[in-house]
Parts: C-alpha cells; structure tokens; sequence
C-alpha cells in the first residue's frame, strides 16, 4: 500500500506541486494549505503515515500544529519543513516528537528518502504495538 | 556654613552632574584624585589631631596633680615635723620648770646647769633665762650680758600671763644676731607671780632643719612671719634671706595646707603650698618652679609629637598609595564599560544586519522553493511524456533553472546560518564543516588576494556542542584577522585536531609579516589595534569580540607570533558545553 503523505504549508503553490511531485512517485500525498485544515483532516480519521509540516505558518504555526497531532495520534510521523536547520531545535529530534526536517528548498529525492524512512519507523512501531 | 556645605557638595561629591558636565576625562580623575586626598586626609587627620590633643592636655593635667600632691605631701610632712621639733622644745621647757621649780632657777649654778643639759639635746640653743613676775631678767646664762634687762613692755611678756608658752618670731633683738625664742611660764608662789624661762634660738638652726627636712623636694622652702609685717624667717631661694620682706600678702587658711599657683616673671607657673604651723608666729611656705619643664613631660612632649609626625607621614602614605590604587582602578573600569558600550553597539549592529539577512533569506527561500518545485515538476512530467520537438532542449533549460535555484539556496542558507543569536544554543557541530561554510564567505576575496587556505584534520575528530552563530562569527573574525595579515599572496593553514579528552584545537596559521611582543600582549584587549592606515582602520574590537565569544563558550584562545614568520593563533574548545556538562552527567552523546 502506498504511503500516505499529508503535505501541511500555506505556500499553496509549493504544496500542491510537491504533492503532485510525490503521487508521480508513487506515494498518496495531498496537500492542505493550514495547521487547522491538517487537523480537521486527521479528527475525521484521514490518517496519514506521514506529515510534512511547514515551520512557519500563519494563525497555527509548525509547533502548535506538531503538538496537536502528536496529541491525537503520536503514532504519525512528522517532517518539519524549514528555511534553515538551525530554525528546529534539535531537542525536538532528540525527543523523537519528530522524524527528521527538511530545508526547503530541497531536492525530492531527499524528501522521497526521508518519507520512506519515516514510514518504515512508523510502521515498525506500529507492530511492535500490536 | 551653607558655603562650606556648598563647596563640599561641589568639590567632594561626584554626582551625576559632575559625570554629565563637560569635564575632559583627565581633568575629572585630576578632580577625583584631589577630592579622594581631601576626603582621606580629613578621615584619618581629624580623629588623630583631637586624639593628640586630647592626651596632651590629659597628661599634663595628670602631671599637674601629681606635682600637686607631692607638693601637698611635702608640704604636711615638713609643718608636722617643724611642730613636733618646737613642741618638744617647749615640753623640755616646761618639764624643766616643774622639776627645777622658781628658787633653783633663780640660781646662777643650777640655770648653767639646765643650760648645759638643754644644748646637749638642742645644739642650736644660744641662751637661757629666767624673768621674773616684773619682767627683769633675773638670771641668764648665754653669750650676751643679758642680766637685768627689761621685758615688762614686750609682747611676749603679756601673752605668757594668759598662756602657758610663746614663740616669738625671728629678730634682731638686744643680740643683733638673727634668732628666735622660745619661752614658757610658770607659778612662782602662791601669790600668783609667774615666771618665765625662755631661751633664744639662732635662726641658722631652724633655717638648716627645714631645709634638711625637705630633702630637697622643693625648689625652695621657707618661714615667714604671719603677724604684723610678713618677714622672711628662713632664707628663700626666691624672696631674699632672714627678714627681708615677703611680697606675697596670700595667707593660707587655717588647719590645711593651701596649694595655689603662682606666676612667676617670664616662666612657667610656679607651684606653692602654704601652711601654718600651730603654736607658732610661722608659715610654712613651699614653692615648686616650673612643674612643665620635668622630664617626664618633655618626653612626653617629645614622644607625643613624633608619634604625630610618624603618624601623619604613613598616613599621607596610606592615602597617596590608597588613591593612585583607586584611581587606577575606576580608570581602568571607566576604560573597560565604555569599551563594553561600544561592543554592546557594534554586537547588536551585527544582531540587527544579522535579522536583516535573515529575515530577506526566509523571503527568499518560499518563491525559491516554489520555482524549485515546479520545475522540478515540470522535470517529472517531461520525463514521463513521450517526446516531442523541444524535449531535449526544454529538459536543459530545466537543469539550468534548477542549478539556479540551487545556488540561490546555497545563499540563502548560508545567510540563514549567520543568523544571530545573543543566547547561546547548542547543538553538536563539526567544526570542520563549518570552518568550511566560512571560508565561503571569504574565498572570493582570498583568490583575488591570492590567499590560499590550507585545511587539515586529525583522524575521528569529534563534534563539538557549542552555538553554531557564535563559532561562525568567532572563525569569520579570525580568518578575516589573518587575511588582513597577510594582505597579499601567503596560505592561511588551519588545523583541526583533538587537544585532549575534553578539548579540540584549531590553530589559524599565517604566514603575515608576525608582530612584536608588545603587540600580542595586548592584542584582545579592546580598542587594540595595528589596522591603523586609513583604508582598513580597525576599531580595536574583533579580536576583543572574539576573545569575549571564546570565553562565553568555555573556550580559550591564545596567540604565538614570530617576527618575519608569521602568526598562530590558538583557539581551545570545549567538546561539551561547560554550562551543559554540569547538569548533565556525562553520559549523553553529542552525536545524533
């Protein structure tokens, strides 16, 4: 089953390119342009393996949006999207409330390897849980 | 007293107004250093003057009562002596008279006899002899034909009716020698006649026994007559010999010794005690000369001032040292806040340009992402698209734009990566990357110099946890030092390996024309500096900027400079945060 990719950034432009980029690669990526659209997706159960998720948004930045999905399920994984790595703490890494980040903007098929690694941890995780 | 006030304000205090008048900077330490003397001085002067003066008017005061009371002392131990030496005289007289009785004493033989025996005891006597009720002189033993002269008319005749003894005071007499005697009476008969012994005295022999008495403990010690006109009755130093006139009218009062001072003419206060002495026409009259020329208190003098002088010269000492000391420190301190002022302005400059290039770079990045990944798109679907005219060609243009976008990011990360953070963040960086990520900044300006970098690292080197803003700008500054060091065509080798367990070591190696000792001694002190031709002027502050970065790091920094050779400077870090290592127990990896 192909990976389920949820592509979180008010630059609609970038989203929905990057998501149209990933489907040609073979993932089920979409895009939504808010924190607060990711989430009402997640709530009605459209759980994806895998977010990437802008740092800096708008009304709900990457934080707050991070917190809010990792509350509802930590089980998903999270890509940060970033202008620079300095921008996401390594604390954040270091406390596994993230897989990784990238720094856009980015080759894809750095994003397509980090997804594909962050879908494998998650699930492997999910068996050990079950 | 508002004046003073006024002045003390003015002159001692170093207020606001003072900081914010337009005094030049040596004129207010100048103002600083005077005040500082006049402040000490007072401190320590006043206390030590009222302490001197204080003990030399105690202890003169205390060298005045002593005087006194040994004069006072003195003085009651001569009168009581002189009393006992006439009362004993008097009782021989008197014991005489009850044995001897009027009829023996009238004869020739037996008053020669009681003459002999009274002279044995008392070598002073001159004479002895008896008056009878009419006042003749019946009998009479002594160098002078005394027999048969007349007394009814003289004082002592009258006085011995009522009493039973009388003195008479030192004269001349029938003798014209100077003498006084001593007479008592007695019952003749039962009629009521009395008679009278009496006998002379030479004045030489009192005026030696008070003198013996005092033992010299007095300057000059003499009897003088207290009836009638005061005449001296023994010699005086002071006031002339036996019967001359005794200027001083001030008698004593009764049954005590009266101690006054006297003045005397172009000395020193004279001391004198005064006392009568009972029984007798007598007062006693001791005098001290010049009480504050003794010894002891010309030592003291002496001891006082020198302790004074000594005190005041270590004093002045203290200050002068104390001062210059003080001075030299707020100098110093005044030096170091204007030049952290000024490293407080230019670091939030940089802070600012560093937000600047930061903020443009985020700006930046979304449409370079965008373009990114549109033709990153436009890539995919080409790729995935049967071929047509243009493929090819378009598939090349793509590349090119995506190139372009490439170096655009490597700008704006790199820009990203200055951003500036007061605080200090850590993560685990190699230094050698970021070393790397410098040079970027610096090789288009090295090449056209003709600067070539020359890197170089030991085997496993380990990351370093530090803040990667703050390890940048601390390499940037130190590269860009040694470019400008070698201003044209040289290598800038840097090497990279571990000092110890907790330390990694980069040397920064030129081949510049090196600096003189005098320079590297001072070289991270702020506003140091050798850039001093027009062009390149340096403010004195990056190598005293990065000094104050290494630090804040928990790092350290050193410099070794050949003449002619080169310069090396040496930067020490710590592998692991010295702030993070204590509150941590070690075990964590920085690697991640």
């Amino acid at each position: 089953m192909a990976v389920k990719v949820l592509i979180v950034d008010d630059e609609k432009e970038f989203a929905s390119t990057l998501a149209e980029r990933l489907n040609i690669r073979g993932f089920d990526a979409a895009a939504v342009y808010s924190g607060q659209e990711a989430l009402s997706l997640i709530r009605a159960r459209d759980i994806p393996d895998v977010v990437l998720l802008d740092l800096k948004m708008p009304v709900m930045g990457g934080i707050e949006t991070l917190a809010a999905i990792k509350e509802f399920d930590p089980a998903i994984e999270v890509i940060m999207l970033t202008g620079h790595g300095a921008d996401c703490s390594t604390n954040d890494i270091q406390k596994g409330r993230i897989f990784g980040h990238i720094m856009k903007p980015s080759n894809v098929n750095e994003i397509t390897e980090k997804i594909t690694k962050a879908a494998a941890k998650r699930s492997a995780g999910g068996k050990q849980e079950r | 007293m508002k004046k003073i006030i006024d002045w003390f304000l003015r002159v001692v205090v170093l207020g606001q107004d003072e900081l914010q008048s337009p005094l030049t900077v040596p004129k207010r330490y100048m103002l600083f250093r005077r005040t500082l003397l006049l402040v000490m001085t007072s401190i320590f002067l006043i206390p030590l003057t009222i302490t001197s003066v204080l003990s030399y008017y105690q202890y003169k005061a205390l060298i005045e009562k002593k005087e006194t009371t040994n004069l006072l002392w003195n003085a009651e131990n001569t009168k009581q002596s002189i009393e006992t030496l006439i009362e004993e005289l008097q009782s021989s007289l008197i014991l005489a008279t009850n044995i001897y009785g009027f009829e023996r004493l009238t004869d020739q033989e037996e008053l020669n006899k009681l003459f002999q025996l009274l002279k044995a005891q008392y070598p002073g006597i001159v004479d002895l002899g008896i008056i009878n009720n009419d006042g003749i002189q019946q009998t009479y033993v002594g160098p002078y034909n005394l027999k048969g002269k007349k007394y009814s008319n003289r004082e002592f005749f009258q006085t011995l009716f009522v009493r039973k003894t009388h003195i008479d005071a030192v004269a001349m007499g029938y003798r014209n020698v100077p003498h006084f005697s001593v007479a008592v009476s007695f019952p003749t008969s039962e009629n009521g006649n009395v008679g009278i012994l009496r006998t002379s005295i030479d004045a030489a022999t009192l005026s030696q026994y008070v003198v013996t008495t005092n033992k010299g403990l007095a300057d000059d010690i003499f009897l003088v007559s207290y009836q009638g006109r005061h005449l001296l009755q023994t010699p005086s130093r002071y006031y002339g010999n036996v019967l001359d006139l005794y200027p001083v009218d001030l008698l004593p009062s009764r049954n005590k010794v009266t101690i006054s001072e006297e003045a005397s003419e172009g000395g020193p206060p004279m001391l004198k005690a005064m006392a009568y002495l009972e029984g007798t026409p007598w007062v006693l009259v001791l005098v001290k000369q010049g009480f504050l020329y003794g010894k002891d208190w010309s030592d003291f003098e002496k001891q006082l001032f020198f302790i004074f002088f000594m005190s005041l010269i270590l004093v002045l000492w203290i200050i002068q040292h104390t001062r210059n000391l003080l001075v030299r420190r707020i100098h110093d301190s005044d030096e170091k806040r204007e030049a952290m002022f000024i490293e407080m302005e230019h670091t939030s400059k940089l802070a600012a340009v560093g937000r600047l290039a930061t903020g443009v770079a985020h700006e930046i990045n979304n449409p370079l992402a965008i373009i990114n990944e549109k033709t990153g798109l436009i890539k995919d679907l080409l790729k995935f698209s049967d071929d047509f005219k243009h493929k090819e060609k378009i598939t090349g243009l793509i590349d090119g734009t995506t190139d372009a976008v490439e170096r655009c990011k490597v700008i704006t990360h790199r820009l990203l990566g200055f951003a500036r953070r007061m605080d200090v963040a850590l993560e685990p960086i190699n230094i050698y990357n970021l070393i790397k990520e410098v040079w970027g900044f610096l090789k288009e300006e090295a090449l056209y110099r003709g600067i070539i970098l020359h890197m170089e690292q030991g085997e496993s080197l380990p990351p370093v946890e530090s803040d990667r803003g703050q390890l940048q700008q601390i390499f940037l500054n130190l590269i860009n030092n040694a470019l400008d060091a070698i201003e044209k065509e040289g290598i800038v080798s840097i090497l990279i390996k571990p000092r110890d367990q907790d330390y990694l070591q980069i040397d920064i190696v030129d081949n510049g024309p090196g600096m003189p000792q005098e320079v590297t001694a001072q070289i991270f002190e702020p506003f140091f500096t050798t850039k001093t031709d027009g062009k390149i002027r340096g403010t004195g502050l990056g190598l005293s900027i990065t000094y104050g970065l290494v630090k804040k790091l928990g790092g350290d920094i050193l410099v070794k400079s050949i003449l002619g050779t080169g310069t090396t400077f040496t930067l020490l870090l710590p592998l692991k945060y010295q702030m993070h290592r204590r509150s941590t127990d070690g075990s964590e990896s920085p690697d991640s």
